[in-house]
């Protein structure tokens, strides 16, 4: 992706997203009182004035995507595989939201041992045993510094209850 | 009684091993809790104050403002050394801190924000000393207007941290006021984007944003290219800050401390928009420009001295009107009132012993978050060794944890993922975070006080210019935006 | 080696799990929920009952402050929790009477929530600046006639935001909405700096965060809603005015769980409050922040609270103020 593409995509997203939030977004989303006296006091008002100036800086990169020479260069670096590398991003992805879902019903101890070590195993580490200990004693060491010094009701789940 | 008189039964009051040691053991706690995200100087402010309850009154306050102090000064650790602010007031520090410890400058970085800390510490305290009486009438005079006026002028910072592109910048920071508006409408209660969930109506939280607008997406690049990192050197490394660095940086350092000063002594603002504000304007007239968002160590400074001004100033409001300037002096203000103390004029007259202990005590502060500092980086330094793809699933679980424990809400960790890939995207994308940032704390309170003020005013605009405060912002927001606009211009034509 | 320890974790948990069946409540500790942020009202009271509540219960309570949306968020956490008496709830007049009454969308009733107990009542006073002009009530409801004034609140649907509208309509203002703006600010102490720094002309809300400024000469009282003075507020109480309509108008604290917590439970935090309620430290810490400490029993609690919705629900109606969508 160079960095014209970037400046052209950004700008169409931003225009698109500007027309979505006028168009659909601030009417439907946002429910203001029928009985309103001035229309700068509408709970729309203000969210609307930024749908605009979206859409503006969206039109303005539109124009300076223009302007920026073509052979502008990579924007990013590339990575080796990077197939492998989305197929990583999506295990993450994954991880998250079992994480989210598993937190209130395992309890966040259970919770975080898996996540360390699925998420050491998707950077790659070099040092499998010490991420196999760390995966252990960090939320422990975490659950007992925030259950126990700073008095937080870190959640516990519904099967394993630490003291 | 004179000025000695009182100044000696202050000293009667806090010349003793208690308060010191309440003192001290209040640092240490506020550097350790603002060196973990998620607890944060104001989490460990609110958990130390129970225990503050059976203690001598100005032991209990100056164990409290210990750890207020030690807090705003723990956050830049982890800022600097694994991109993840302890407290929303360090998130400044980030833009300069961790390039510099990616560069294996962190030693470096993190003593010059200590010596910006403590820098920025005396000269706050200095100020509530002398000038309390007037800054807090002052302070009075802020009515939503004035506010507006200069939020408004806070928001040309957004221009200061864009980099590159001062189009992408406002793309950022538009994103930013626009999640800004979930929640509850402040005049009419309505629903905004809340989509009938609970856990919506009370507005995104602001640190689970902020974590995950910064530490999140540097874990899923870890993931995106795991191997992108080796090679550099991420140690304490072996420089350590010279006294040439802070002759250099001392201008940017004082600058920072008074506008700290300033806007902590006005009651609303915060540490957060101070330390961006500094930052900007360290970086608009440093001859060094180019480097600031790349490892400058004046952008470190500038920022600790920004948000550590802050703290001595934010009592200002606080003795000499009662009014809380933000939420950590709302928790110590709780403090005041169960020893039966009455902060606010009188208290100037009915208890002036107590208020000059609480001076001499602040006085000692700084010296104290000089060593307890010195020795919180030592004890840090291994984190700067750990090797990043175990370092990373720390953070991460740190991070779980520390989101949680904000607001006791799951939800929270949700948002905090959300707002990583947003994050991983904007980086992906070249859009800066510090924009989104500053325009996520400051969009509700220009919208609120625009609000009010109409409301105050029955609609007419005219009240936006209603006295000389608000014509002063005003004035220096256009001659900023002129400033901004020649300067790209400028940009634009030496491109071509 | 992991499915080891994971195995002998799982069989300890049944153990603790099939003695909890047989244990008697409370065998762990307890999660009290606050509402609001700390170092607010709701806060500071419940961490001051905390310690002698604690020891009554011969378990410890994790506080835990669950902040937004004026109390909602932290609400229907306990709303949503199982009702095992092992989450519980620091309800307020605000989250509780005024909000259901007030917000049509809210995500709970009054339904939903079992009270154990209101264990402290704060009294309501309205005050203005000393140099307004305002010497009485008589004086600020001329004025609010003649030119109209406005008001400050913590948010809408906030306690402040309605007690200053049932003032005035008691006092006979014709139509409160109208003649009164309502200039709502982001919390308590930013209310009172508003009343300061005059962008608004007066505020209604507890004698606790009104009795620093009013000692410190810097905001006037002019009227209390008890039957008695309160100490500090040298002002007249809304009987004497003639007023006894306001007494419904006082600000509490009190206990709840969702509302399918058992009687049993119920029953034995009416005893624990009776218990925790004596401890002196706590009284006097909280008669002098002006609260009167007045513990009700499960039931009374219930009572009280329904008919301080009920008379808030009715002015609500007749005035229009109820906020739909």
């Amino acid at each position: 992706m160079s960095k014209r593409a970037i400046q052209f995509q950004l700008g169409i997203g931003a225009c698109l997203g500007c027309l979505f939030l006028i168009l659909y977004a601030i009417p439907h989303w946002i429910s203001s009182p029928s009985n309103i006296r001035n229309i700068v006091l509408s709970p729309r008002f203000w969210p609307s004035i930024v749908a605009g100036l979206t859409g503006l800086v969206g039109l303005g990169l539109l124009v300076v995507s223009r302007s920026t020479p073509h052979e502008s260069g990579l924007a990013n670096t590339p990575i080796d595989a990077p197939r492998a590398g989305l197929i990583r991003l999506a295990g993450l992805a994954g991880l998250m939201v079992a994480t989210f879902w598993l937190l209130p019903r395992l309890g966040m101890v259970w919770v975080s041992i898996p996540a360390f070590l699925a998420l050491a195993f998707l950077a790659r580490t070099r040092h499998p045993k010490t991420a196999l200990v760390c995966a252990v004693a960090v939320p422990m060491l975490l659950y007992g510094f925030f259950a126990h010094v700073a008095g937080i009701a870190i959640p516990q789940g519904d099967y394993v209850r630490l003291p | 009684m004179s000025l000695i008189d009182n100044v000696m039964a202050g000293f009667a009051l806090v010349g003793n091993v208690d308060a010191f040691l309440a003192l001290a053991i209040g640092i240490v706690i506020g550097v350790i809790g603002g060196a973990i995200p998620g607890i944060s100087a104001t989490m460990a402010v609110a958990l130390a104050l129970p225990f503050t309850f059976p203690m001598q009154p100005v032991n209990g306050i100056l164990l409290l403002l210990g750890v207020y102090k030690g807090g705003i000064f723990g956050g830049s650790i982890p800022a600097i050394l694994i991109k993840t602010p302890g407290t929303p007031a360090s998130s400044a520090t980030i833009l300069d801190g961790h390039p510099m410890a990616e560069r294996g400058e962190a030693g470096r970085a993190l003593g010059m924000a200590l010596w910006a800390s403590c820098t920025a510490d005396v000269i706050s305290n200095l100020s509530l000393i002398l000038l309390a009486g007037w800054l807090a009438s002052f302070a009075l005079s802020f009515g939503p207007p004035e506010f507006f006026a200069l939020i408004l002028f806070s928001l040309t910072i957004i221009a200061g941290v864009s980099g590159e592109s001062l189009l992408r910048g406002a793309l950022s920071a538009l994103l930013g006021l626009l999640l800004a508006t979930i929640g509850l409408d402040l005049v009419y209660g309505t629903n905004r984007f809340t989509f009938g969930n609970p856990n919506l109506m009370g507005g995104l939280n602001f640190i689970a944003v902020l974590i995950g607008l910064f530490a999140i997406p540097e874990i899923i690049n870890t993931v995106w290219n795991p191997t992108g990192h080796v090679g550099k050197v991420r140690t304490l490394g072996s420089k350590w800050v010279t006294f040439a660095d802070y002759r250099r940086c001392f201008r940017s350092i004082l600058r920072g401390s008074f506008i700290g000063v300033f806007l902590g002594s006005i009651p609303g603002i915060g540490a957060a928009p101070a330390a961006f504000l500094s930052y900007s304007e360290a970086r608009r007239t440093s001859p060094n420009k180019a480097n600031f968002g790349k490892g400058e160590i004046e952008g470190v400074a500038a920022s600790e001295a920004g948000n550590n001004g802050v703290a001595g100033a934010t009592l200002i409001p606080l003795l000499a009107l009662g009014v809380p300037g933000d939420v950590i002096t709302a928790i110590i203000i709780g403090a005041f009132m169960v020893h039966g103390l009455q902060p606010g004029p009188m208290m100037f007259v009915m208890n002036v012993d107590i208020i000059y202990g609480l001076f001499i005590g602040l006085i000692l502060s700084s010296g104290l978050l000089f060593i307890v500092g010195s020795l919180a980086i030592r004890g840090f330094k291994p984190v700067a060794d750990i090797p990043k793809r175990i370092l990373m699933p720390i953070v991460l679980v740190l991070c779980i944890y520390g989101v949680f424990a904000v607001n006791n809400n799951i939800f929270d960790v949700g948002v905090m993922f959300v707002m990583g890939w947003v994050g991983f995207l904007m980086s992906r994308y070249h859009i800066p975070a510090a924009p989104f940032l500053i325009a996520f704390i400051l969009g509700p309170l220009l919208e609120d006080n625009f609000r009010q003020s109409m409301l105050m005013s029955g609609g007419t605009p005219d009240i936006l210019l209603r006295g000389p405060i608000t014509w002063f912002f005003w004035g220096l927001t256009l001659i900023t935006i002129i400033a901004i606009t020649r300067g790209t211009l400028d940009k634009a034509r030496e491109k071509d | 080696m992991t499915a080891k320890v994971l195995a002998g974790a799982l069989a300890f948990g049944v153990g603790l799990g099939v003695t909890a069946a047989f244990a008697e409540y409370p065998e762990r500790p307890i999660n009290m929920v606050i509402p609001y942020s700390a170092g607010g009202a709701t806060d500071i009271s419940a961490r001051s009952i905390a310690e002698p509540l604690g020891k009554a219960v011969g378990r410890p309570l994790v506080m835990s402050n669950i902040t937004g949306a004026g109390g909602a968020t932290g609400s229907v956490a306990v709303q949503n929790a199982k009702p095992d008496g092992y989450t519980m709830l620091f309800a307020r007049v605000g989250s509780h009477t005024v909000n259901p009454a007030m917000k049509e969308t809210l995500p709970y009733t009054l339904d939903d929530f079992r009270f154990v107990t209101v264990y402290e009542i704060n009294p309501v006073a309205c005050a203005v600046r000393p140099d307004s002009g305002i010497e009485s009530m008589e004086d600020l409801v001329a004025l609010t006639e003649s030119e109209g004034t406005s008001y400050s609140s913590s948010g809408v649907g906030s306690m402040l935001h309605l007690a200053a509208v049932f003032v005035l309509d008691e006092f006979g203002v014709s139509d409160p909405l109208e003649k009164a703006t309502h200039i709502p600010q982001k919390g308590g102490g930013e209310a009172a700096t508003a009343v300061l720094n005059g962008t608004v002309t007066f505020i209604c809300t507890n004698t606790s965060a009104l009795a620093s400024f009013v000692a410190n000469g810097q905001l006037k009282p002019l009227m209390v809603t008890t039957d008695e003075p309160v100490p500090g507020f040298d002002v007249p109480s809304a009987s004497s005015l003639g007023k006894p309509g306001l007494k419904q108008l006082v600000g509490w604290t009190g206990i709840a769980g969702p509302r399918d917590l058992p009687d049993d439970i119920a029953a034995k935090w009416g005893d624990w409050m009776a218990e925790a309620a004596g401890n002196e430290t706590f009284v006097e810490q909280m008669t002098a922040r002006g609260s009167v400490i007045e513990v009700m029993s499960p039931e009374d609690a219930g009572a009280f609270i329904q008919k301080q919705y009920e008379t808030f629900r009715a002015l609500v109606d007749r005035l229009g103020m109820r906020i739909e969508g």
